[in-house]
């Protein structure tokens, strides 16, 4: 009967959603089984930290240091690069980049499974982890969440045989997909055309293709090609730059959660209320508030949105209303510019706006406002 | 076996079961996750073999749901596993208290052996195949375990009185 009722329930886990709560009510207890089998390493760890020497700790201080500054000299750069490449995508009338949250998780376990590749950390659900977000460390992509927990979630790294990535070549942007091998130093390259270009020591970074890893972030450097003329295709493997099995604090990505349709007609909108501005420049004070009503409901209908919407949005609608008063070009792009996430309500409205975008160059003072809006 | 005497330190054997659960997720070396002995099967052939009364299939079955939620399998999975180690340890109790230890080992090897080709063929089932015959391993380090498993919980159990 207990056999039975096994099979019964493994049936209805791996296709409903029913046992969910049970899982997660069981793991809040047991989830800490972990938690203490892991305490004697984290009991070495704080008495190492004790007793380390003087010495040793202003040698890491200065090391820190240094790095600290080397970074911060990188960093500079990165700012004007990513000023730079923001004006050059508004050129190209490409949808701005979005900037990214990071979030630090510790390691808290291993799975058991020799043969599965998965670590659990010690954020869950109720820290904001959701399902198929994924996991950096300090040099690269790690993983994607696949299992929420109330405090810990577990993670599916890069290595694991199911798992395969979405990958591009750096140095020219060739895409492939980089599959788990079992092995915790090796990936895989399918189906790389044996004429493509790829050789030794390539950096492979995500391509986000696959709508669930941010793009641009490091993956791998390829470690051998071998071109036998036997196979259809360049057998290429590479070694993730991500300290897999060594990594013992992560970083969880919090990028928006808006698909890259939603992206667009966000952006196709925005455009869309510039255009209608660039049209009647004289009716500008009037037509912004009651004049353009008929137009302008979708927006209206989507700016409530943002209300539910914490912290970071409404702070940034503040300026925006600010900017209002001053030059009212931008005032009804600012609005618009910061209604994120709800998709239903704007996506009538996306297909017509999107060809109206071509228009875009003529009305150069309003365009670098909006994106601007967002990267903040 | 006393079955009479009214029933005392039950918690023992929940507590070894606990310590069962956390040695199942401790870490390991890398090399030796292969080798990880199936710990929780083995306690629970140990007080199946001792306190049939006690510990029955309903305990393997909720230990082996605890299982599942660690190791974050399908629940059941390791629950049907663990009920068909005690079934069977359970219908061989009277026998397999007769041997000798060498013989017990034996029996056992046999028995954790076929729960882990049926772990095998359920782990297929779901969609990730393990690639090789290697998961036989737990089974014969466990085998090897039993008399040290066997022999030292039969102590405690002789010293606190368990039953």
């Amino acid at each position: 009967m207990l056999v039975v009722l096994s099979v019964a329930i493994m049936v209805v886990d791996a296709r409903f959603t029913l046992l969910k709560p049970v899982r997660s009510q069981m793991s809040l207890v047991l989830m800490q089984s972990y938690w203490i089998a892991d305490l004697p390493e984290r009991l070495y760890q704080g008495v190492a930290s004790q007793f380390g020497s003087r010495t040793e700790l202003a040698a890491e201080n200065e090391k820190l240091k240094t790095e600290n500054l080397l970074l911060q000299g990188r960093l500079q750069k990165l700012a004007a690069l990513t000023e730079q490449n923001v004006r050059l995508r508004e050129l190209l009338n490409s949808s701005a980049l979005v900037n990214e949250k990071v979030e630090v998780a510790e390691l808290i376990g291993m799975d058991p499974n020799p043969f599965t590749h998965r670590i659990i950390i010690n954020k869950g659900e109720r820290d904001g982890v959701v399902l198929g977000q994924p996991v950096l460390d300090a040099r690269g992509l790690m993983g994607q969440v696949v299992e929420l927990m109330p405090y810990t979630s577990r993670v599916l790294l890069l290595t694991d045989t199911t798992h395969s990535i979405p990958v591009q070549v750096n140095r020219n942007g060739l895409r492939a997909i980089a599959s788990g091998t079992g092995n915790p130093e090796r990936l895989e390259l399918r189906h790389v055309a044996d004429t493509a270009d790829i050789k030794e020591g390539d950096l492979l970074v995500s391509s986000g293709l696959g709508q669930r890893f941010p793009a641009g972030y490091p993956v791998a450097t390829v470690k051998e090609v071998i071109h036998d003329s036997g196979q259809p295709f360049a057998i290429v493997r590479a070694v993730p730059t991500a300290a897999l099995n060594r990594s013992r604090y992560l970083l969880l990505v919090f990028s928006d959660g808006r698909s890259p349709e939603e992206r667009a007609a966000d952006a196709a909108q925005q455009q869309e209320s510039l255009d209608r501005q660039a049209a009647d420049p004289a009716a500008v004070p009037s037509a912004t508030v009651p004049g353009a009503a008929p137009a302008a409901t979708p927006n209206k209908a989507v700016v409530p949105a943002t209300v539910p919407k914490p912290a970071g949005h409404s702070a940034s609608s503040t300026p925006a209303n600010a900017n209002a008063n001053s030059a009212p070009a931008p005032a009804t792009a600012a609005p618009a510019a910061t209604t994120p996430a709800k998709p239903a309500t704007s996506k009538p409205s996306a297909k017509p706006a999107a060809k109206p975008a071509a228009t875009r160059p003529a009305t150069p003072a309003a365009t670098p406002a909006a994106p601007r809006e967002r990267e903040e | 076996m006393a079955r009479h005497a009214p029933a005392r330190n039950g918690w023992v054997v929940w507590l070894t079961f606990a310590i069962g659960l956390l040695l199942s997720v401790s870490p390991l070396p890398q090399f030796m996750e292969i080798f990880r002995p199936l710990w929780l099967a083995l306690l629970l052939a140990f007080w199946a073999l001792a306190l049939p009364h006690k510990v029955g299939m309903v305990t393997a079955w909720m230990l082996g749901l605890a299982e599942d939620v660690l190791y974050g399998t399908l629940l059941g999975q390791n629950a049907l596993i663990l009920t068909l180690i005690t079934f069977l340890v359970l219908s061989l109790q009277q026998r397999l208290r007769m041997f000798p230890m060498w013989q017990q080992c034996l029996v056992l090897l046999v028995i954790f052996g076929l729960a882990q080709l049926v772990q095998l063929w359920l782990s297929a089932l779901t969609g990730n195949r393990q690639p090789t015959l290697a998961l036989v391993l737990p089974a014969l380090v466990s085998a090897l375990l039993w008399p040290w498993v066997s022999y030292g919980l039969r102590g405690l159990r002789l010293r606190l009185k368990i039953n």
